[in-house]
């Protein structure tokens, strides 16, 4: 999905010290970045903060990126790395919602009652997004993690066991794990999709 | 072969279908298994519905709408990179070789003028002795082994020399 051959080229003028080259870096990814983040986290302020220590990271660390590997791959680790770290200082925050549907799947249907359909299909579709942005951000970190790398920066599998050092078979099973937890997540608070 | 067979013959069930619809909807079941499904969709309304609400699920994470970036995103970040450091280090880093062309990859003894000005002296006499002597072939590899040092530490020079004179050009 990134041009990993027009990131090298990139990189090397960085590591030369040319700073046009950083703020190119900073154009193609800090989007992705900051949207990772801000799913992640689902806060504005928490997602700036880290999106931005993750690239203040990554430019002091440049030479030390081993090129054989994608740039996007190591951009996206680090980032990964940074957002659960976070999480895990944070951890009270979320702490019941750790364990999944398996355990508290019935405190859900509680909290959050199914919404009426509205007339207006547009802003039904907002609000089902809306609704999806929330499950999601109650999903454990790591599916959450593995859900927007998959779905939101469309990796390949290939790309997603580079980024988090996965065996491919285990990326998968992680995967297919995370969507069944959304989807019962899901209907367990009668969102319909 | 037996594959096709069960394609026609012997029809998905629902629970096999359903493990593997998150496949299918990744593309990365081959074609045998992917027309299983395909078929056994087509016949399955409950399987179907499945199908539709994971589609329904992938096409709306994917298109789930970009957050907008704060004010000032670049400027923190920007001012953070230690730029001056990187252009400290460019002529060290690229004075950097292959580990096989730096000097220390040699051992002292091969690279000590002694021992290279011996061995090329062996050599000299060696070859001088075959003009005379009988027993070529001895004299032959004394020689070799002789300039061997020699002949070693200078291909690694010009191997670095050369190696340099390429990153140069590139950078
Ligand atoms: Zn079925």
């Amino acid at each position: 999905m990134f041009d990993r051959h027009q990131d090298l080229k990139t990189i090397q003028r960085c590591k030369r010290g040319e700073e046009p080259a950083f703020a190119e870096i900073l154009g193609r990814y800090k989007g992705a970045i900051y949207n990772l983040c801000y799913r992640m986290t689902r806060n504005g302020e928490d997602a700036r903060d880290l999106a931005q220590e993750v690239f203040i990271k990554v430019f002091s660390l440049l030479d030390r990126f081993d090129e054989s590997y994608a740039f996007s791959s190591w951009l996206f680790r680090i980032a990964t790395n940074h957002c659960i770290d976070h999480l895990r200082r944070n951890r009270l925050r979320f702490l019941s919602l750790e364990g999944g549907v398996g355990k508290d799947g019935q405190e859900y249907e509680l909290q959050f009652p199914g919404t009426e359909p509205g007339p207006d299909t547009v802003l039904q579709r907002k609000e089902a997004m809306e609704r999806l942005e929330e499950v999601i951000a109650d999903l454990p970190p790591h599916y959450r993690v593995i859900i927007m790398l998959r779905h939101d920066q469309q990796l390949s599998y290939d790309e997603i066991a580079e980024v988090l050092q996965m065996p491919l078979g285990t990326v998968k099973a992680r995967i297919h794990r995370a969507r069944n937890l959304l989807i019962q997540m899901l209907k367990s608070r009668s969102y319909d999709i | 072969m037996r594959d096709h067979h069960n394609a026609k013959g012997q029809p998905l069930g629902c629970h096999e279908c359903s493990e593997g619809l998150q496949d299918y909807l990744d593309g990365t079941l081959d074609k045998q298994q992917s027309l299983r499904i395909f078929l056994h969709l087509r016949e399955c309304p409950g399987c179907q519905a499945e199908h539709d609400r994971l589609h329904g699920l992938f096409e709306m994470l994917e298109t789930m709408p970009d957050h907008p970036l704060p004010e000032g995103f670049d400027e923190a970040i920007l001012a953070s990179v230690p730029y001056d450091s990187y252009r400290q280090m460019e002529p060290i880093r690229r004075e950097r070789v292959a580990v096989f062309l730096e000097e220390e990859f040699l051992p002292a003894w091969v690279r000590s003028p002694v021992t290279r000005l011996t061995g090329v002296g062996v050599a000299a006499v060696s070859v001088a002795s075959i003009m005379f002597l009988d027993g070529a072939g001895l004299l032959f590899a004394v020689a070799a082994i002789g300039v061997a040092p020699q002949v070693v530490v200078s291909l690694q020079g010009m191997g670095r020399r050369l190696s340099l004179n390429q990153r140069r050009a590139e950078g």
